[in-house]
């Protein structure tokens, strides 16, 4: 095996993210965290977009699920965080299926708009029902502690979140790798083959739907524990837009790309912060860059670089774009 | 084997497919022909569940399947080759024939099977680690069939085969065809080349404007005035 894989990368980010406590300071250890926030975010959104296709925009209304949930559970029933957390996570699961659920029927653009709107809607929610949320000012969530444990809330915390995030990346790495896998590549490449084979498309759907409301669950949870506060702005359309940037900057299908773009973007965002006025300017460059000259992404790029970078299943074409070259190419080889 | 009675399809307000009736017999290949907007398609997918009859009957084996959803069919052994080959570019040969058996759990079988692909298809076997989309057409041809072999199907549905490809690759694919069927695969053949389906299929079935206009033997189909005159407007 090549020392330059995608097995020993994830290790050796796995290794370097144990250390992280030792040697960084208050400030760099809520990075840290927040880029493990992230990774769950991003792992769940490109099962749902870059696996299975589907164009949704409610992940950051999933997020904000997860993280009022988890919230509330606490402070209006007294539950400690432990099952708060897991009971936020799957609010945040099942009522996401079950806005999803008319979604389910549509695709592209139909699709995007739906999920929007349920975003916006979610928003709407948050800042309007005073008594459950507490309104558009937000409310502070009650601490975690990790007593008898002898380590800190910020360091109990970015362990918990590395152990959620290492957990949730190889439950994904499986997944994908797995038959369910290939059925969401399969309804992205060609819906009509898959079902013609007996693949079932509305429950695939609603499989991608859920994992993707699992793991914004999961960071909801834990960002809500992060901040100590909860407020709607947090879950808004810049939100969702950070989140797509994740999985484009990292690689549209694959798990280990939604690792490294959670840290690529977290880390511009934070050392953007200083810059205030030019932070949205140089994050749309970003963007624009990567969508146009490196449209598979960091993975992409490592793939076309080391031989030894084995992505399976990777896209073959950015989301909406037409059949990729090789097809056409293949076809007019045939007919030449 | 396959009966088709009566079947009437409505998309909205159009009807798409009128009262049609044909049968399929076991070990046969029946050619369904018919121009641009005939119904052809509508009729493969209406036949693998994929689209529902608004009345009609299609019964496979004696059992009526009108209403089943597509995996129902599939497990029935109908199972659809769509237009276009429709392979999935981004995932290896071998991993588009493991999921053409994605409603099978006999893993042993399943690799025998992927074996038996490799022998029928040679040419795929060294590519079976290449992306399938970077394969030429007649390629992606042999891997959607294939795929669809992987359902263990009893009968094989395919849709314009011939489309898009070179005059050299389409005899391949009439020979792949006849050599399918000698292994006891029913084949229901939807074509616009006319002389594909006077090649291998015994009797034929033309739709124009959604409904059956000529039914016969297929052989000497190209000199058959009233054909020409159904499918070519003659």
């Amino acid at each position: 095996m090549p020392m330059f894989c995608r097995r020993n990368v994830l290790s050796g980010l796995f290794i370097l993210a144990l250390g992280v406590p030792a040697f960084s300071n208050a400030y760099q250890l809520f990075v840290a965290n927040l880029i493990l926030i992230y990774v769950l975010l991003a792992i769940g959104l490109n099962v749902l977009v870059g696996y299975a296709g589907q164009l949704a925009f409610a992940n950051a209304a999933m997020f904000g699920i997860g993280a009022y949930a988890t919230a509330l559970l606490q402070v209006h029933l007294s539950w400690p965080f432990y099952f708060a957390f897991p009971a936020g996570t799957l609010i945040a699961m099942a009522v996401g299926l079950l806005i999803s659920l008319p979604a389910l029927r549509l695709s592209g653009l139909y699709l995007a708009l739906s999920t929007l709107a349920f975003a916006q809607f979610t928003q709407w929610v948050f800042s309007h029902w005073d008594n459950l949320t507490f309104g558009a000012g937000g409310f502070k969530s009650p601490p975690i502690s990790f007593a008898p444990l002898p380590v800190s809330k910020p360091v109990g915390l970015y362990y918990l979140s590395l152990i959620v995030a290492t957990c949730v990346t190889l439950f994904a790495q499986n997944v994908v790798a797995s038959r369910i896998g290939r059925a969401f590549v399969s309804i992205r490449d060609g819906d009509v083959a898959a079902q013609s084979l007996g693949i079932d498309l509305l429950g695939h759907k609603a499989l991608a739907f859920g994992i993707s409301g699992f793991t914004a669950g999961l960071a909801g949870g834990l960002y809500s524990q992060l901040l100590n506060f909860v407020s709607p702005e947090g879950f808004d359309l810049f939100q969702m837009v950070i989140q797509k940037a994740t999985i484009v900057v990292g690689g549209l299908g694959s798990i280990t790309g939604s690792v490294l773009g959670a840290g690529a973007i977290i880390i511009i965002l934070e050392l953007l912060r200083e810059a205030k006025g030019a932070q949205e300017i140089v994050f749309g460059g970003v963007l624009i860059l990567f969508v146009t000259f490196f449209r598979r992404g960091i993975v992409g790029s490592l793939q076309q670089h080391f031989r030894g970078w084995d992505e399976p299943l990777h896209s073959a074409r950015p989301i909406g774009s037409a059949l990729p070259s090789q097809v056409r190419l293949g076809e007019k080889e045939s007919l030449s | 084997m396959l009966d088709i009675q009566h079947l009437r399809v409505v998309y909205g307000i159009t009807e798409v497919l009128r009262d049609v009736t044909f049968d399929v017999p076991q070990g046969s290949i029946v050619a369904l022909l018919g121009g641009n907007g005939s119904g052809k398609t509508t009729m493969l997918n209406t036949l693998t569940g994929m689209v529902k009859p608004a009345a009609g009957s299609i019964r496979f084996e004696g059992i009526e399947c009108a209403g089943l959803p597509a995996k129902g069919f599939v497990q029935r052994g109908i199972v659809q080759v769509p237009q276009g080959r429709e392979v999935w570019p981004s995932m290896s040969v071998h991993e588009n024939l493991e999921l053409g058996a994605v409603t099978r759990k006999d893993w042993p079988g399943i690799r025998s099977d992927m074996e038996e692909m490799f022998e029928i298809f040679p040419k795929l076997k060294p590519h079976q680690r290449k992306r399938a989309g970077a394969l030429s057409g007649g390629e992606q041809q042999m891997v959607a069939i294939g795929r669809a072999l992987m359902a263990r199907p009893k009968c094989l549905l395919m849709d314009e085969p011939s489309a898009g490809l070179a005059p050299a690759i389409v005899s391949d694919m009439v020979d792949t065809i006849l050599a399918l069927n000698r292994r006891g695969l029913t084949i229901l053949l939807v074509e616009q080349n006319i002389g594909v389906a006077a090649a291998v299929a015994e009797y034929a079935h033309i739709l124009q404007n959604g409904e059956i206009a000529f039914s016969g033997a297929a052989a000497g189909l190209v000199d058959n005035p009233a054909v020409l005159g159904a499918y070519l407007g003659r």
